[in-house]
This record gives structure tokens, C-alpha cells and sequence, in this order.
């Protein structure tokens, strides 16, 4: 047992504790659905997970400083709507530009999150509860309540989504996937190996501490602002591409799926831990349960909302108590160090004086 | 009053006692107040006058003693129970809900007057209230807006209203104008007529002798004495305040030396501190002696950049700098230990590698500007050696450390700042004594390696110990620069209470 608490950290017990929980469900589907460990299956997880991946990556950006952005949903379906447009009165368009156009609508619309939350400090639930809204009401305006269809942009784009990397016996790695898996990689490095993932965490954990070593606290909040919504804006795009039709209600939702795996992730909401792997472990295993449940037990879709929420309250309460408990288990030798003065509350009037 | 007519006392306090951890905050004192009397309460910081509010108004409870209301032992389970028994505080920061009116503040506390809010019943009681005050005052303005002085008023009369037989006023008077300080006192004067009990906290020595009727002064958690104060002279009572029992005083070594790095010539802040002029040369402790409020603080964070200095001069090495912000100071060799660990120092949830590198990240980053974890860790580990900071490896969680081993993670922080010029703001606060010899060791090191210190200290005795000289401080103005050789307690003290005659 003893090298076992030698080689895993405390930190890394939520996302081992989610590896954990996304086998025992697969085990239990497993023998409880016929064909559920099916390739079909992981296709389909697959493919949604990479979408509210990619989104809850840049959600877990915002989280870590202690905010939140709801309006990820909306930048997707705008992104998506907008470039699924571009495609179509310019078919020529190379498909590496539309790519970054879908980025760079996104970033321009987390621009506006980040101003108003880092500069205007307006609490960041408000704004993009309000950005949410107002995002939404300019697609719906732009669209003019219309469609985006499949056969209105370049063939190569739906086609993207249906093609194949590699393919692992009937399990295909479609060009989604990998985009989701390197970004999620490319950010567990940005948050772990650079300055800028650093004072994210150092921002969301003490902000004042974090003023007073001269971190410019607003424009990394800026910017984590700008990333989330650059990333809603790449999902967008494969939004477009996995489902070629874009309706103005396209997105909806993924502001909860976002936040819900970030929570189930393991990312404290208030900010300062966190990780982007585990919001990615939290995204696959709502997926997982969502597709799991509604096919043993034959629920109905509005259950899969029911079951988020659940989800959310859950990974909360068990923030709150099993995890401090475990880590508790887990660092003995820390506590012991305490000696038993320092630990007794410390009397305001030994110095504080009147 | 003389002792023959003296009505019987309302409060005693018999032998109290209390004990936090290491500390004895108070130790076996006694206090007794009278109707209709105001009495003054003077001890230094730490002296155990905050203890004893806190008793008196239920928030704390005393390990041993009695407490007598009306001759009968009672017991204050919790601040309810205070103003059931009539005795109620007001703080320098009157405790108001901005939001509601003059009238709702006053009833505020109020329990068992039904469900239902009877507006018209509450404006016209809190109207005789003030009347009773002689106070002018619309009850349905909201709080909002008030001035601290009106705020004061609307609490007292807010202990009015509940009967108060004993009002605590724990330094009223430190935010308010002398117009304000007048017109609290004759407000004071009108309770004690009404027979109220008064315990009255300032460090305001002119205050004290214009108003008090007794005088008690602690010291060290003891009472010292308890005399009228027609007895009492500020030149006593302030060299009964002094003379705190030093354990034992560090030993330091002769580390000064000639070269001149830091020069403050009237440094100046509006609303928080004027007219701060210090020289300071390498390997020099300069101490910051004074009372709480006397803005040392500010001194601090204005050479640290984080709320810059409006007015005057700093020099190093000779040449002027304006600082305007932390990344400067720092460039310039400044750092600056906060007193507040959890709050302004350390995040918590974040290894002790990654707090001791947050400042220099810069450093740690290689070519491709990723960071070089391994040189990261072997800095920290260095300091965990150094400081001799407890914890199984540098990768533990800072909030999982004791407060001396925090304090030690906040002091490793800025040393790997490689500061010239170290500023420490209550370094040993709340630390066990363990670990504040071992800070002290530290700062004697620190000093001999030729750092130019300021330790700003409440802990008298400390700031004695450790300083080449002290300059004290006193609601923002400096009152005088003491060699280590003229710094004693009573100087020191006295000077900090705005005694000139001693200083």
C-alpha cells in the first residue's frame, strides 16, 4: 500500500478517483447493455466528448481565476453559424482560414467577456449571463432566422467529421478527436510548463498574494477570457462540421455541459486547482453516463439535463467532504508536523493589541 | 466620587483569566465598573484589553474567574447573552447595515418583537431614542452615507435601546475630527449621567485625561493598576504600560555599516501618513515602533509600490525613484513581507516550490520559455534546507504547513527576490516562540549578509530586541528615530501616545 502512496500525489487523486468511476460504469453498462462495448458506442462518445472537450477546456482556463463564462454556448453557435456562412458565399475558402476565422470570432467574443469582467469589473456571472444572451440575439439577427445546411457549404467540410486517422480494429479516430486530444494536451502543458498557466493558478488561489508579486492580474484574466473563447470558437467549428445544420439555437446547452465538466473535473470553483485533464475525464464520463443510462434504462433525453445537474451537486459535495478526507488519509506526515501550539487558534489580542 | 459614596458597582470582573495556546492573554485581572462612570483601560498591544472586551461581551469565555453583574455571578455565554445582561461595545468601525435606516440600525438587534415589522411603532421609539441622546438625526435616512462619527451615534443609540447598563467604546474616537471626539464625548458624558458604566479604550492619552474617571492599565495580561484619575499622570501611566517583561532579549550582532543605500526624505501619503524621513545603510534593522493605526503599514506598501507614496523622496545608492508599482520595487531590490500570510502572502492550494518562485518565475523559464521544474525545486529544496522549513518535500501544499513554516515560505519568497532593501510587516505574528527565535536568528543573518531591513512590529520588546534603531510612528506621523542605546520601552511608548515630554 505504502508505494502506492509514495507514487501518486494528492493532487492527482480526483482525476485517478474519475478514471475509477468511468471504469465501473463501463463495467456495469457493459454487462447490463447488449453491444454497449461496442466501437459504435465510443464513436459516438467520442465525437460529442470532442466538442464539450474543447469547450470545457477553455472553461477550466476561467474557472482556475475564479470566474466563469455561460456565454461559451452562445460563441459556439455563433462561430458556427458565422463561418458556416463565409463557407458558403465562399466556397474557395481554405479550410486552415476557416478554421482560424472560427477561432479568431470566438477569441473577439471572449475579448468582450474578458474587457468587462477584468476592466469593468462586472462579476463574471453576470457578464456572460448577459453575453450569453446579447451573443445569441446578434446570430439570431445575422441569421435572420435562417439555416445553415449541410449542402450550402463545401463538401469537405461534413466531411471532416466522417473521415478516419486511424483506426483502432472498428474504433475510428476521426480528425475531431485528435483536435480535442492535442488541445488538451497542448493546455496541460501551457498550464503546468509555462509562466502563463502558473499565475493563472497563482490569480485564482490568492489574488491578492498575486498582487503583491506584480502579476498583472487583469490582463491574465483577459486573456484567459479571450482563450476560452477562441476554443468555443474552434468548437463551433466542429460543431458545423459534425452536424452541418446550424439553427439559431445551435450551441445551447454546452454552457452547462462546459461547466459540468470542468466541476466533475476536479477544477475547485473557486478557483487555484484544477486541472484540464480531468475537466476532459469529466466531460467523457457525463458522456458516458448519459449514453449509458438512457440505453439500460431506456430514459428519456430530458433526463440527461437532470443527470448534469446531479453530477454538479455530486462532485461538489464530494469536493467538499471525501476529497478533503482522503487527503487527510493520504498526508499524515504533513499534519504531523504541526506542533500542537501552532495548531491552537492564535490570539488575536497576543498582537494585535487594542 | 470618593470611596464613602460610592453606589455599588454594576460589573466585576474577579480574576479572570484566559489562555490561548502558548499565550497567556490574561492573567488573574480584575475590573470593576461603577454607574455613572467612565472608566480608561491603557496597556500596549497585547496588553490583554481586546481579551477582556471580548469576554465581557460573550465572544470569548475566561478559563477561570467570576464575572458579577448587580453583586450576582453571571455567566456571558455568547454576545446575545451580553445584551441581555445591558452591556454592549461600540468599535472603532461602527458595525452598520448600510442599506437599512437610522431607525431599522437601531432595532436591528432586537429579538421577540413579533414577525411583523410595525414601521410607524419603530420610527417614533428610535426618535425618543436620539432625543434622549439630544441627537439630530432623520431615522428613515439609510445608514449608507453616514459619517463614522453618526454611525457611532446610531449605535450607541442602538445600545440604548437595549438597555445598556455598560457601554464599551473600544478606541471610538481613532477615525473621528476633534469636532467629532467633542461631541461623542458630551454624548458619552449625557450616558454616564444616566448612570450608564463606561469602559473607555483609547490611546489617546489627552483623550483619556479629559474624560476618564479612573484609570486602569494592563500590561502583559495583568493588571497593573486601577486608580482615579486625579492620581494618575500620563508620565506614570505610561511607565506603568512600559516595562513589559522581555523573556529574553536576542542577542544581536554589530552588522551596520557605513554605506548609505536607502534615503526617505519626507515621504508622504494624503489620508494615511506625512513627513517619513529615515536613512538606512546596509546591514541596519531599522525597527517601526507604534501603537495599531499609527499607519506603519502604509510606509511599507508605498516603498513597496502597491499603494504609492504621493508625496516626497526615496532614494538608493543616491539616485530618486519614483515607485509605482510592485514590479518596480522588486527591480529595485525591494521586497516586502506581508503580516497577513493567508491573505496577501501565500496561495494556499499551491506547492511551497511554486510560492517561493511565483515573484522570479522569469528566472526558472528555459529557452523555449517553458518552466525548468527540476531548477525550480532545487531553489526550494535550498530554502526548505536554509530556513529549515518543516515539510516532507518542497511539493507539499502550503496551506497543509504550520503558521511558522508559512511564515518561513513568505520570507523565502522574497529572499529568492535577492532584496537589498527587506521589509518585514509583523514577521513574528502568530508564530509559536520556537519559531520566532528562529525569524529572529534570521533577520540577524539577513542583516550580517548586509540586507538593509525594516521590521515593522506591534511586539514592543521585539522591535527593541532587534532594531539598530527605531523609528516610531503615531497616526501617521513620525514622531522620532531612537539609537538602539535610547530606545527604551517608556521612550518608545511614549512617544508612540503622543508624549513629547518623555520622548
Amino acid at each position: 500500500m505504502s508505494w502506492i502512496k509514495r507514487s501518486i500525489r494528492p493532487e492527482q487523486l480526483r482525476e485517478l478517483s474519475l478514471v475509477a468511476l468511468i471504469i465501473v460504469a463501463l463495467l456495469i453498462f457493459g454487462t447490463q447493455i447488449e453491444n454497449f462495448l461496442s466501437a459504435r458506442t465510443f464513436n459516438r462518445i467520442a465525437s460529442s466528448v470532442a466538442i464539450v472537450g474543447v469547450v470545457a477546456v477553455g472553461q477550466t482556463l476561467v474557472v482556475l481565476t475564479r470566474n466563469i463564462d455561460l456565454s461559451v454556448g452562445s460563441i459556439v453557435g455563433f462561430s458556427a453559424y458565422f463561418v458556416g456562412m463565409q463557407l458558403n458565399g465562399n466556397p474557395e475558402l481554405p479550410p486552415l482560414v476557416a478554421v482560424l476565422l472560427a477561432c479568431g470570432v470566438g477569441a473577439l467574443l471572449g475579448l468582450v467577456n474578458g474587457v468587462l469582467v477584468a476592466y469593468g469589473r462586472v462579476p463574471s456571472i453576470i457578464t456572460t449571463l448577459g453575453t450569453l444572451a446579447i451573443f445569441r440575439m446578434i446570430l439570431v439577427n445575422y441569421s435572420d432566422a435562417k439555416t445553415v445546411t449541410t449542402d450550402m457549404v463545401p463538401p469537405w467540410v461534413p466531411g471532416l467529421a466522417q473521415e478516419t486517422l486511424v483506426s483502432f480494429g472498428e474504433f475510428n479516430v476521426r480528425p475531431m478527436v485528435a483536435v480535442a486530444i492535442a488541445v488538451v494536451l497542448v493546455f496541460q502543458l501551457v498550464l503546468v510548463y509555462t509562466q502563463f498557466g502558473r499565475r493563472l493558478y497563482a490569480i485564482g488561489s490568492n489574488p491578492e498574494a498575486a498582487r503583491f508579486v506584480g502579476l498583472p492580474g487583469r490582463r491574465i484574466v483577459l486573456l484567459a477570457f479571450v482563450i476560452c473563447g477562441a476554443l468555443a470558437g474552434l468548437a463551433g467549428f466542429m460543431f458545423l462540421s459534425r452536424f452541418g445544420n446550424i439553427t439559431v439555437v445551435a450551441g445551447q446547452g454546452l454552457e452547462l455541459q462546459s461547466v459540468a465538466a470542468v466541476v466533475v473535473g476536479g477544477v475547485n470553483t473557486f478557483g487555484g486547482s484544477g486541472s484540464v485533464v480531468g475537466a476532459l475525464l469529466g466531460a467523457f464520463l457525463i458522456d458516458l453516463l448519459g449514453q449509458g443510462l438512457i440505453r439500460w434504462l431506456g430514459i428519456s433525453e430530458f433526463w440527461r439535463d437532470a443527470i448534469l445537474g446531479l453530477l454538479i451537486l455530486l462532485a461538489v459535495a464530494s469536493d467538499a467532504v471525501i476529497l478533503n478526507w482522503l487527503r487527510r488519509l493520504w498526508a499524515p506526515n504533513e499534519l504531523k508536523t504541526r506542533t500542537p501550539s501552532e495548531a491552537a487558534p492564535t490570539p488575536k489580542e497576543s498582537s494585535h493589541g487594542v | 466620587m470618593t470611596a464613602s459614596t460610592l453606589p455599588p458597582p454594576t460589573l466585576e470582573m474577579r480574576a479572570i483569566s484566559k489562555r490561548f495556546g502558548s499565550t497567556q492573554a490574561l492573567d488573574g485581572v480584575g475590573l470593576t465598573l461603577y454607574p455613572g462612570e467612565i472608566h480608561a483601560l491603557l496597556g500596549e498591544n497585547g496588553a490583554g484589553k481586546s481579551t477582556l472586551i471580548k469576554i465581557m461581551t460573550g465572544v470569548h469565555q475566561p478559563d477561570t474567574g467570576a464575572i458579577l453583574l448587580d453583586g450576582s455571578p453571571v455567566k456571558i455565554g455568547s454576545t446575545i447573552a451580553a445584551q441581555g445582561h445591558g452591556i454592549a461595545a461600540i468599535y472603532q468601525e461602527p458595525m452598520m447595515y448600510p442599506d437599512l435606516n437610522v431607525a431599522e440600525n437601531i432595532f436591528i438587534t432586537h429579538a421577540g418583537r413579533g414577525p411583523f415589522v410595525r414601521w410607524r411603532q419603530m420610527q417614533r421609539e428610535a426618535e425618543a431614542i436620539l432625543k434622549q441622546l439630544d441627537v439630530q438625526l432623520d431615522v428613515r435616512q439609510p445608514a449608507r452615507g453616514l459619517t463614522v462619527a453618526t454611525q457611532q451615534t446610531v449605535e450607541i443609540a442602538r445600545a440604548l435601546s437595549l438597555k445598556v447598563r455598560v457601554l464599551i467604546m473600544d478606541e471610538p474616537t481613532a477615525a473621528l475630527s476633534a469636532h467629532e471626539v467633542a461631541q461623542l464625548f458630551t454624548l458619552a458624558r449625557r450616558l454616564r449621567e444616566q448612570g450608564v458604566a463606561i469602559l473607555f479604550i483609547s490611546h489617546r492619552m489627552e483623550e483619556v485625561f479629559s474624560i476618564a474617571d479612573r484609570v486602569t492599565i494592563f500590561r502583559d495580561g495583568r493588571l497593573i493598576s486601577s486608580a482615579p484619575r486625579a492620581d494618575v499622570t500620563p508620565e506614570s501611566a505610561i511607565r506603568a504600560m512600559a516595562g513589559r517583561t522581555v523573556e529574553q532579549l536576542f542577542p544581536r550582532s554589530k552588522t551596520v555599516t557605513d554605506e548609505l543605500l536607502v534615503s526617505v526624505r519626507g515621504l508622504g501619503k494624503a489620508g494615511a501618513f506625512e513627513g517619513v524621513s529615515f536613512e538606512l545603510h546596509k546591514g541596519e534593522v531599522l525597527g517601526f515602533a507604534g501603537l495599531v493605526g499609527a499607519r506603519r503599514t502604509d510606509v511599507g506598501l508605498a516603498l513597496f509600490g502597491i499603494e504609492p507614496a504621493d508625496s516626497g523622496e526615496l532614494l538608493i545608492d543616491g539616485v530618486a525613484h519614483r515607485v509605482r508599482d510592485p514590479n518596480q520595487a522588486m527591480s529595485l531590490g525591494i521586497a516586502y513581507v506581508s503580516e497577513d500570510r493567508r491573505a496577501l502572502g501565500l496561495s494556499l492550494p499551491m506547492s511551497i516550490t511554486a510560492n517561493i518562485t511565483l515573484p522570479t518565475l522569469r528566472r526558472y523559464l528555459s529557452a523555449l520559455g517553458l518552466i525548468r521544474g527540476r531548477a525550480e525545486a532545487v531553489d526550494a529544496e535550498q530554502f526548505r534546507k536554509r530556513l529549515a522549513i518543516r515539510a516532507s518535500s518542497v511539493e507539499v501544499e502550503v496551506s497543509k504547513l504550520s503558521g511558522g513554516n508559512q511564515q518561513k515560505v513568505m520570507l523565502s519568497k522574497w529572499l529568492n527576490t535577492r532584496p537589498r532593501l527587506l521589509i518585514l510587516d509583523e514577521p513574528t505574528r502568530g508564530i509559536d516562540v520556537g519559531a520566532k527565535a528562529e525569524v529572529h536568528q534570521m533577520i540577524d543573518d539577513l542583516a550580517a549578509q548586509g540586507l538593509a531591513i525594516i521590521m515593522i512590529s506591534s511586539d514592543l520588546p521585539e522591535v527593541l530586541a532587534m532594531s539598530d534603531r527605531v523609528l516610531v510612528m503615531r497616526e501617521g506621523r513620525q514622531m522620532g528615530i531612537f539609537s538602539r542605546g535610547e530606545a527604551t520601552q517608556e521612550r518608545v511608548l511614549g512617544a508612540a501616545m503622543g508624549q513629547e515630554a518623555l520622548a
